[in-house]
């Protein structure tokens, strides 16, 4: 008998994509349509608009708040600069030494010694946009200081996210099975995409918009978090579009579940390279980083439009046969995923008391049977 | 776009489920997060079948909520037709359970006293018709397969002797029984020490019986 699952697109490669870069602030695009361009070519030129970070430096000192002015390095009033020292705990018996570097360039506004926070108004500053990728000038909008490159990249497929688009350099927190909580971030940080593991907890995300991080990937996040960032509710695809100040894409579902094997060791390749996610529409662009990507983009005169997600494309229905790569989406073995080594001929009764079509497969670790129905198939493009 | 089936296709507002509701059918409880979690997964991916028995208890406490908060909402007979709901008939006493529902939850007790308790427990004690249902399975071809009798004990030490074809069953305060009655028809007599059904301490009366037979549902709400 026939058995059929969902079958989902995850890993796009090498496909001609727009890639959009967004200036920060007010100010000027230098470059034309139809200019070349490379990752380190500056496009374009912004003054980001004072604005204020809050750090809480009792939590980075480890100390009680009401001490935190004994460590601080600078009087209130003065102005820092970016990686200068703000404040600095020598070790001793019960603690090792902590510093806590300047993670823009502000004026020290003040200390609150009931939280031990302390607030830095940032200095309006001049900021320019690389394009960050090998492409095409194709379209620019001076108003919106946006400009549209085509150019090579791999396209990854997320389950569900939120936040507009942003990008940055990625940088990998831990493995892919890592619990990332907000020891994980720091203000170094700062503009980068984030690669989690298998479950990112809240405080992990609030701290990481306190830093400035633009993006997180993660294989999971708890149900409680996801709806608090997506306006309440659950539904996919969303219906509505939100924003609470960073982009997060998730890859596999709720609760920890280890990134799937195959977008892992994609996005390890791109470990310190720029990528930019679309939270909302839950697609990580990864740019080619190779020169000789421009020959295949010059040569695409009509690119594919791949902007938004076609839902009817990358999901679809498909028969079930040996050898198929295969995700486990059911609540058992969540994530795991394997080649299908055979799909039985008979129901097996399960100890949930249903009967159910088990199809056996083979992970990188072990061999487990799954009911075909919690089974995903993997299409590589 | 093609689509895989679920057990809750039906229902739209599963996120709008609360989750310490929830827990309240799961014992041991399990932690709030896992179970929220769980929930999440099932609207990611909704034609998903439980493997274990932990997991099937989650599914059919999922399902309780769901048919609490999709139960009849409008009380006002003047207003309705079947009372505004799919799955409960107040007119004729009747819990109309999807017959595909039985792919997902295939024991018939477990998902009859799923619907019982999503739809039936805040019941109006008032009306004493209330205290009996005929179980119907829909699809296309409906199907009786038993009745659901609820009896209003008065305090905790209540006991319902129950007749069903010439044997006797005992059925105390809190407990929840079915009784095999596999005919059309089913002759039922009863007598109740601290109790009544249908307003009364002791009657007979002739049921729908079939797959399930008789359920008798004890519980103090």
């Amino acid at each position: 008998m026939k058995q059929f699952v969902p079958q989902r697109v995850r890993v796009e490669k090498d496909v001609i994509v727009r890639i959009a870069r967004v200036l920060s602030g007010k100010g000027t695009i230098s470059v034309s349509v139809n200019q070349e361009v490379k990752p380190s070519d500056i496009i374009g030129t912004s003054n980001i608009s004072s604005g204020f970070r809050i750090l809480n430096l009792a939590t980075l000192l480890g100390v009680n708040p009401k001490d935190v002015g004994k460590y601080l390095k600078r009087d209130l009033g003065q102005r820092i600069y970016k990686g200068e020292l703000l404040a600095y705990k020598p070790g001793g018996i019960f603690g090792g030494k902590k510093a806590v570097i300047a993670p823009t360039d502000g004026l020290l506004d003040f200390l609150n010694p009931q939280s031990g926070e302390m607030k830095m108004t940032v200095l309006p500053k001049k900021s320019d946009l690389p394009a960050g990728v090998f492409g095409i000038i194709e379209s620019i909008d001076q108003e919106k200081g946006k400009v549209t490159i085509i150019a090579q990249a791999s396209r990854i497929y997320g389950m569900f996210g939120s936040g507009k688009l942003r990008d940055g350099i990625l940088e990998v927190l831990g493995k892919r099975e890592s619990l990332v909580d907000n020891s994980f971030i720091s203000p170094k940080s700062e503009g980068h995409i984030l690669l989690s593991g298998s479950l990112i907890y809240k405080n992990a995300i609030s701290e990481s918009i306190s830093c400035g991080v633009n993006g997180i990937i993660t294989g999971g996040i708890n149900a409680k978090d996801y709806r608090a960032m997506a306006g309440g509710r659950l539904s996919f695809p969303k219906k509505l579009e939100n924003d609470i100040g960073i982009s997060v894409v998730v890859t596999e579902g709720f609760g920890s579940i280890p990134m799937g094997l195959d977008i892992d060791d994609f996005l390890l390749q791109y470990n310190n390279r720029f990528v930019s996610i679309d939270g909302n529409n839950r697609i990580i662009d990864l740019p080619s980083y190779e020169e000789s990507s421009m020959a295949r983009v010059r040569s695409t005169k009509l690119p594919p439009i791949q902007d938004g997600v076609d839902l009817e494309q990358i999901n679809k229905i498909t028969e079930l046969q040996p050898g198929a790569y295969v995700r486990v989406v059911g609540n058992s073995y969540a994530g795991e995923q394997g080649k299908v080594l055979a799909i039985d001929e008979s129901l097996t009764l399960l100890p949930s008391g249903l009967s159910s079509m088990l199809s056996t497969i083979e992970t990188k670790r072990r061999k487990i049977k799954v009911p075909v129905v919690n089974l995903e198939a993997i299409e590589y493009i | 776009m093609a689509k895989l089936s679920g057990l809750f296709d039906s229902f739209d507002n599963l996120d709008q489920i609360d989750v310490n509701s929830l827990i309240t059918w799961l014992k041991p409880a399990p932690q709030a997060v896992q179970v929220e979690n769980y929930l999440a997964n099932k609207i990611l991916y909704p034609q998903t079948i439980p493997m274990t028995e932990e997991d099937m208890k989650i599914d059919l406490a999922i399902l309780r909520e769901v048919l609490r908060l999709n139960g009849p909402k409008n009380t006002n007979p003047a207003n309705a037709l079947l009372r505004d709901n799919t799955l409960l008939n107040l007119t004729l006493r009747k819990i109309l359970i999807p017959e595909r529902f039985l792919q997902f939850v295939p024991n018939l007790v477990s998902l009859t006293w799923a619907f019982v308790d999503g739809l039936l427990l805040t019941r109006r004690k008032e009306d004493k018709f209330q205290d009996l249902w005929t179980i119907v399975t829909v699809g296309d071809m409906d199907e009786i397969v038993g009745s659901v009798i609820l009896p209003q004990f008065s305090s905790r030490n209540g006991e319902m002797d129950l007749d069903v074809q010439g044997k006797v069953y005992k059925i105390r305060t809190g407990a929840l029984m079915v009784v095999p009655c596999g005919k059309d028809r089913c002759e039922v007599g009863y007598k109740i020490k601290n109790g009544q059904v249908l307003g009364k301490a002791e009657s007979a009366l002739e049921l729908y019986g079939g797959k399930l037979g008789i359920m008798v549902d004890g519980r103090l709400v």
